[in-house]
């Protein structure tokens, strides 16, 4: 009795706590890893199919190669990782760390259903908006710690592209927040039910697609580690696990804001299927899901069209462009507001 | 070096530099200084031609141009004929340009793929790179080769047009006409392209002359100066296409000079298919030299084998100097014979490499950002300039 008592009460806490389910299952790891082996794979099928190639296949053939992306990982997993003896040690291992776990932070904090959340907070928008601010800061730190002079540039570029986006995500989030006077995720949600934010406030929805675009380095906004230029970019000294989750992180931050997107503009969970409760009480959610999968394949067949931008062409998109358009979602939010109340 | 700069070194390991290196000097982005920095493939082909027989050297000027080979063969060839003092049947001009077209045809699609991946473009690469397969698989049906075809012999070429050829190349034009439309769409004028390349790397007319710049990169910047125009080789003088100049200048300018250069061969092509004498492809005093049994058997099945008089070719003393236009610009050989089987002094000058010093002229200025935008523009290919 005793043992099977324990089982039940750790499927419990695992399974139906929300507090741990999220961050650990959906919206949290276990997803993230499982669509990091599906749209890195995806990416490269995609890309294949324009370019009149096979892309993966021999890692089980059968399923179109869908485990080359395991195979990958494990490589990764076993390979040495160099560390050169010139760099800044600290600096240089804990960065890629740091920057997954910063860019995966953010996703625990996500509602999966409408009950079902990790953070009960009237401010889970601003929290999740902080946390990903917090990312870029190792991608400048691993560029100098990788004394490097391409890493350097590397994250040099990085920091002002960071500079020139994060303004217009912010004013963006907050204009489609204005409009349901609400900075909690889940109440924004659950007003989508009637009308979905992008069709509330259209500007803003573009401005916060094209800042994920620019600022998870989708082309044509692949600038940081712009291979022909600067070889890696911020990661040109790493090998290995190290650099797994480097190229991990920038997918992980795609998927939050992704994730984000549907949930402020797509409607969330909206329109919900209630039988799906019935699996598991976080199952609804995978409506969310799919919305952000239909943004992150968009993000992703970018690759097959574009040739990338120069940084200082990124920049004038970010200032003279994107910038504009978030002061104009603003000035949109409050003409709703003040027509519609 | 003053505080503010930084040195950089671009290559020779570096994946967009190519078989050289830049030695650049950086003000925050901006290019204070660039040098290339030539010489990592140099092969040694003028010494080396100076050990070898005259019919030696058709396959070696090949190897230091990949994507353009018959244009290289074709100019030595021409060289060695002025020393011999013959000139090839008409039919065998008429292979000659066919051969040269399609090669220039498949160079230019190498070097709008090297400028798709320099400027992020995975696309234009790989669809250039297969649709270059299409002209090499032509000329492979041609000559038997794919890429080194040492097609172009002293007196002739080295087979004549087989079975089927018009109908499969008027179908491989069809198909390059139709997926240049698809370039033009998704590359030439994809947004991104014109802004990364207008206005960048941009060569005055002036300059391009004083500097000494050959091919589409000279008539990017206005000159009309085309050899096969100015002195007509093969069977340039009978046929009727356009030289294409274009005013700008810029990077854009010199790719779409080169997407105009694709349409003009494939005019060539066409007309070459249509116009084609009959007639031998071997000059006849080395036909003569060819066994009569021998001699049926190539009637029959159109291919040539070498008379036993080309081991041992054995020019008179002189010099001959020839030119031809090849893909990348000017090719240059200047031969000198002292009446023995190899030549005593073998000179070949090559399209990259006069156009190298463009990177010192054109990169400075510029952002770090563009130096594979003019790369990729320039169509430079080191082993080509150090030969």
């Amino acid at each position: 009795m005793q043992v099977s008592e324990i089982i039940s009460w750790l499927i419990n806490l695992l399974f139906y706590k929300p507090e741990v389910f999220c961050p650990i299952f959906y919206p949290g790891l276990v997803t993230i890893l499982a669509l990091l082996i599906f749209i890195i794979w995806l990416e490269r099928k995609i890309a294949a199919k324009v370019q009149l190639r096979y892309g993966p296949l021999y890692v089980t053939r059968k399923a179109g190669g869908i485990l080359q992306l395991l195979a990958d990982l494990l490589r990764y997993m076993f390979q040495e990782p160099i560390i050169p003896k010139t760099v800044d040690k600290i600096a240089f291992i804990a960065g890629p760390v740091l920057l997954f776990a910063t860019a995966y932070v953010p996703a625990a904090l996500l509602p999966a259903t409408a009950e079902f959340t990790g953070l009960r907070s009237e401010l889970s928008l601003l929290a999740v908006l902080a946390l990903l601010t917090l990312a870029p800061i190792f991608d400048i730190i691993i560029g100098w710690g990788s004394n490097n002079k391409f890493s350097l540039i590397g994250s040099m570029r990085e920091g002002y592209i960071v500079m020139s986006y994060e303004i217009p995500m912010f004013l963006s989030t907050l204009a489609i927040a204005m409009v349901y006077g609400s900075l909690n995720i889940v109440e924004i949600v659950e007003m989508q039910s009637r009308c979905w934010g992008i069709l509330l406030n259209p500007i803003a929805a573009a401005t916060f697609l094209l800042v994920a675009l620019i600022s998870t380095a989708r082309f044509p906004f692949e600038i940081a580690e712009a291979e022909t230029e600067i070889v890696m970019g911020p990661y040109t000294e790493y090998s290995g696990i190290l650099y797994g989750l480097l190229m991990g992180a920038s997918y992980v931050k795609f998927y939050v804001l992704s994730m984000l997107f549907a949930l402020l503009f797509l409607g969330g969970w909206h329109p919900s299927i209630t039988w799906l409760e019935k699996i598991h009480p976080a199952a609804p959610g995978l409506v969310v899901f799919i919305k952000a999968l239909i943004i992150m394949v968009f993000g992703i067949f970018l690759r097959a069209v574009y040739p990338r931008f120069r940084v200082d062409q990124a920049i004038r998109v970010g200032w003279h462009l994107l910038f504009m358009l978030s002061m104009l979602s603003i000035a949109y939010s409050l003409a709703v507001i003040w027509l519609v109340g | 070096m003053s505080e503010r700069t930084i040195e950089l070194y671009i290559g020779p390991q570096h994946p967009g530099s190519g078989h050289m290196r830049f030695d650049i000097t950086l003000d925050g982005d901006i290019i204070v200084k660039a040098e290339p920095s030539i010489g990592y493939v140099h092969r040694s082909v003028e010494k080396i031609a100076e050990t070898k027989t005259y019919i030696q050297i058709a396959p070696l000027v090949e190897r230091p141009s990949l994507a353009d080979t018959v244009n290289p063969n074709l100019g030595y060839i021409l060289a060695l004929e002025k020393l011999l003092g013959i000139e090839a049947p008409p039919r065998a001009q008429y292979l000659r340009t066919l051969a040269a077209e399609a090669n220039r045809i498949h160079s230019h699609f190498y070097g709008i793929g090297i400028l798709g991946i320099m400027l992020g473009s995975s696309t234009a690469f790989m669809w250039a790179f297969a649709d270059r397969e299409i002209m090499i698989e032509l000329l492979q049906m041609l000559t038997g080769a794919r890429i080194t075809y040492s097609y172009v012999i002293p007196g002739g070429v080295r087979r004549d047009l087989p079975v089927g050829f018009k109908e499969a190349a008027e179908k491989a034009l069809r198909y390059l006409e139709r997926r240049l439309k698809d370039y033009e769409k998704l590359f030439f004028e994809n947004p991104v392209t014109v802004a990364r390349l207008k206005g960048v790397g941009v060569l005055k007319k002036e300059d391009a002359i004083a500097l000494g710049i050959v091919g589409p990169n000279l008539r990017a910047s206005g000159v009309h100066y085309d050899v096969r125009r100015i002195e007509p080789y093969a069977a340039y003088d009978d046929l009727d296409f356009e030289v294409v100049v274009k005013k700008e200048g810029d990077s854009y300018a010199r790719l779409m000079a080169r997407v105009e250069e694709i349409k003009q061969s494939m005019r060539i092509i066409r007309q070459v298919l249509e116009k084609i004498p009959d007639g031998p492809i071997l000059h006849e005093k080395y036909y003569k030299m060819i066994p009569p049994k021998t001699r049926k058997q190539i009637e029959e099945t159109g291919r040539l084998k070498f008379p036993a008089a080309f081991a041992t070719l054995k020019p008179p003393k002189g010099e001959a100097l020839s030119r031809v236009e090849g893909a990348r610009g000017e090719f240059l050989y200047y031969v000198v014979s002292d009446g023995s089987p190899r030549p005593y002094r073998f000179r070949m000058v090559s399209p990259s490499f006069r156009n190298v010093w463009l990177f010192a002229h054109l990169l400075p200025g510029h952002r770090l950002a563009d130096i594979p935008a003019i790369y990729g523009s320039i169509d430079y290919f080191p082993p080509c300039a150090d030969r």
